[in-house]
């Protein structure tokens, strides 16, 4: 027979000021599989778990309940209190009588004490059927997937790396390097981004336990954490890497003309191109929708000027397969397009243009040696104004959220206007200035101060031209009139917004994202790295607008995430996983929809009775299972049993009450 | 409507942070100093807007408000400060630069404000400290309101507030050849 001892806490103040402790240990003591209840200020503290663990040994109990916190919290806790008194620590169960009972019903003492005592009387009887469990053991592959090579994909890949952890890195574009490798200097140190990120990029390719595949795409992942596998999309790039010295006679010659999106199409590349002189790889790869001899079979001018016979335009698509244990998206963001804003003129009037155009612009190695100009006649701009919240914040016409990074780098950008062109002066159109950040309101006050950025608070209403200058108007709100100021440039800090193929990506990597297109953390303060797929986490602004530091650190959370999954040769896991018993299964394979991770699979056996014919049932992967129990709801036969909620366990708790 | 980015570059707030050695651009509009300033309820526009108007360049505008001269100098706001703007400093500039250039509120406030400040002066002038007796007579003769708060007169001089006569200080000459001197400097500027 049954040996329960019941432990209720009093949470400090938490429990006890809503609920009678006392009246509930003197209720539990009525039960007769009962053998010992208690009470304690602090269950959870070193002289609470002592009590367990003496309790264990002095009453042989064969079962525990603890009557407190949400299992969430505490769960581990005690189940370790259990293993030291030599317990198997699945036999606890725990009564969540704060968050279910004394924080909700503060108004009435009496219910929450009732509710408290039946939340108790149910996990004693569910705690009578309880079995002994053990932790299950999942073999792991040591090789990490980082998707997309921007600066949250480099900072994880060399992370994983650096604990000789080999890692595929996967980038979409020929090179990586992302967004920053388009920022010219950072805020708010105003350093170059080009010098902090491509010694980064160079040590990617050159180190030994990082196997970069550029110009790819991740277009499958099937199986479980630690034992994944990934089939790689490698587009053809016209080029054999292998024998190719990137020295660009061939873009040189390449008659092909076509908008370079790495300069936010301010100036042309060739049809065969490198992104930006410090690619890494710096090998061109053939644009096959601008390339002429792709398109209409004549020109081949690049295979005649390379000396190394490396182009070749027979070049196909490839599918590369790798095995891996964990997976890192970092697949980064998109600007924001502010075509709605029609009474900005975007796309009417010529100089007005994106953060990022003119990031461009004044970056060292951008399209204009970086001098900001007007595109219209290509004059330097004296009066530039900025306007922040462009597609952010906005209900109507953009994406509710705040994007972040747009106060600080419009800061950054008037400084840099400033440094660029002396006698010019910035107007920043605003609604708040956000400078939350180590150094950054400092930086905003170097802004305002020394460069004498002039701040008016308030959204431009309209803009419109008047002769070759642009007048935008707003409410200045610090004297509560209207201002024109006569522009020679306008600037629109553009929202972040999550990349467009992030659904797609999701589905196929089976996680979620929200209404917006971000990847889905676990959980928003406690696992911010982790998605709700076991081995898959994230990295960077494909979770959310971020700036580079917070990148950085959140990959780097994400590397040790990863080293920490693969840090035993096998993974422990909780028990709490479904089976299936195969003479009940009748192969209607509805829980394979249920579930929602993917763990369970189709297997056929032998009918028994010693016939050889076979028939399907289903089988679970322990190693995918989150024990959520869809599939035992679901099936029709009562097939399928979830290890620690079984039916007489469930069956116990419904009766007692 | 305002318009901005026509005059070229803000002479307006160098001559304000010249003359106030303070650095007006510092301002960020918190309002701290319109919430302490006793007088701010009577302002055209409180001392957060002047800040702001002086970035703007709104010269005109700023020298026709009454806020700098209402402002009592009292430094309440400064004090409070939390970028630790002299705001009365920059008050004062803007007085200064208004008569000067000849753009003053010519409100009946700012008229009656204007010539107690002049009395005042002259006071200091003529005995080196301030006559009080003199000065309100003074104060109320130019101002056309004689009877001006008369009947507190009785109590106070029974009180001894008001003393009949001025005992000029022994440096009275002194501080006229200050005033002399300021004066040749004004002129010759």
């Amino acid at each position: 027979m049954a040996r329960v001892g019941v432990f209720v806490c009093f949470c400090g103040a938490n429990i006890a000021d809503y609920v009678d402790v006392p009246q509930v240990v003197e209720e539990v003591k009525r039960i007769k599989e009962v053998k010992f209840a208690t009470e304690y200020k602090y269950m959870c503290s070193d002289p609470g778990q002592g009590m367990i663990r003496d309790a264990i040994i002095q009453y042989k109990l064969t079962s525990i309940v603890v009557a407190a916190c949400s299992p969430r919290m505490h769960e581990k806790t005690f189940r370790k209190a259990l293993s030291d008194a030599g317990m198997n620590p699945y036999l606890l169960e725990v009564a969540n009588i704060r968050e279910h009972s004394s924080w909700v019903h503060q108004k009435d003492k009496k219910a929450a004490t009732n509710k408290a005592m039946d939340l108790c009387r149910m996990a004693v009887a569910k705690s009578i059927a309880n079995e002994q469990l053990h932790e299950i053991s999942v073999p792991v592959t040591k090789r990490a997937l980082v998707i997309g090579g921007g600066i949250a994909g480099i900072q994880a890949a060399l992370d994983i790396a650096d604990a000789r952890i080999p890692v595929v890195l996967v980038e979409r574009s020929p090179s990586i390097g992302g967004k920053m490798a388009q920022l010219d200097e950072t805020f708010p140190t105003l350093d170059c981004a080009q010098c902090i990120l491509t010694p980064k990029m160079v040590d990617v390719a050159s180190h030994p336990y990082i196997e970069l595949i550029p110009y790819s795409e991740v277009i499958e992942l099937q199986g479980f954490v630690g034992n994944y596998k990934v089939k790689i999309k490698k587009k053809a790039s016209y080029v054999n890497f292998k024998t190719c010295t990137g020295c660009g006679a061939c873009w040189q010659k390449c008659p092909v003309k076509v908008a370079n999106e790495y300069n936010m199409g301010i100036d042309k590349r060739k049809a065969i191109y490198t992104p930006f002189p410090q690619a890494v790889p710096n090998k061109p790869v053939i644009d096959a929708e601008h390339c002429t001899m792709l398109l209409k079979g004549k020109c081949g001018i690049c295979a005649k000027v390379c000396d190394k016979g490396s182009i070749d335009y027979t070049m196909q698509d490839e599918i590369i397969e790798r095995e891996i244990g964990a997976v890192v998206v970092a697949t980064g963001y998109d600007m924001w397009d502010p075509t709605p804003y029609e009474e900005y003129g975007v796309g009417r009037f010529k100089d007005i243009i994106t953060s990022l155009e003119f990031e461009r612009m004044v970056s060292a190695n951008g399209p204009t040696n970086g001098v900001p100009v007007r595109p219209s006649d290509g004059k330097v701009p004296k009066n530039v104004v900025f306007i922040k919240c462009v597609g952010s914040r906005d209900e109507a016409k953009g994406i509710e959220y705040c994007s972040k990074i747009c106060c600080m780098y419009t800061t950054k950008h008037t400084i840099l206007l400033h440094h660029k062109v002396h006698d010019s002066h910035a107007y920043v159109f605003y609604m708040d200035i956000r400078a939350a950040g180590k150094g950054y309101e400092e930086f905003v006050k170097k802004a305002q101060v020394d460069t004498g950025t002039t701040y008016l608070r308030g959204r431009v209403s309209k803009i419109y031209k008047k002769g070759d200058k642009l007048m935008v108007r707003g409410e200045d709100a610090q004297i509560g009139q209207v201002v024109e100021v006569e522009a020679d440039l306008v600037v629109l800090a553009t929202a972040v917004s999550a990349p467009k193929d992030n659904p797609n990506l999701a589905r196929l990597l089976g996680i979620s994202y929200d209404k917006y297109g971000y990847l889905s953390e676990a959980h928003p303060k406690l696992r911010p790295v982790e998605t709700a797929k076991a081995g898959i986490f994230l990295a960077g602004c494909t979770q959310a607008p971020k700036d580079i530091p917070e990148t950085v650190s959140q990959a780097s959370a994400c590397a040790a995430k990863v080293c920490g999954l693969f840090a035993g040769d096998t993974m422990k896991k909780d028990p709490m996983v479904s089976s299936i018993n195969n003479e009940y299964c009748s192969g209607c394979q509805n829980c394979l929809n249920a579930c929602p991770y993917g763990a369970i699979v189709t297997e056929d056996v032998a009918i028994g009775h010693g016939s050889k014919d076979l028939r399907t049932v289903a089988k679970i992967n322990e190693g995918v299972c989150q024990g959520c129990g869809s599939c035992v709801a679901i099936c029709r036969s009562t097939a399928i049993t979830l290890a620690g909620f079984t039916d007489s366990q469930i069956i116990n708790e419904i009766v007692s009450i | 409507m305002i318009t901005l980015g026509t005059q070229g570059k803000n002479t307006f707030l160098d001559d304000v942070n010249i003359k106030s050695g303070a650095n007006v651009l510092e301002c960020y509009q918190c309002g701290k100093c319109v919430g302490t300033c006793p007088v701010s309820q009577y302002m055209d526009f409180p001392p957060r807007e002047i800040m702001q108007m002086i970035k703007l360049g709104l010269r005109n505008e700023c020298y026709m408000a009454n806020s700098h001269w209402f402002c009592l100098t009292c430094s309440a706001c400064s004090g409070r400060c939390p970028r630790e703007i002299d705001i009365p400093a920059v008050m004062e500039a803007v007085r200064h630069l208004a008569i000067n250039e000849n753009y003053v509120n010519d409100s009946k406030k700012v008229k009656e404000i204007r010539k107690f400040h002049d009395i005042f002066l002259d006071m200091i002038k003529r005995y080196g400290r301030n006559y009080e007796l003199r000065m309100m007579a003074e104060f109320n003769i130019r101002t056309r309101n004689l009877f001006k708060d008369m009947h507190l007169a009785p109590k106070a001089l029974l009180k001894g507030k008001i003393p009949l006569g001025v005992k000029p200080l022994k440096s009275a000459k002194a501080i006229k050849r200050m005033f002399a001197i300021a004066e040749k400097l004004e002129k010759n500027k």
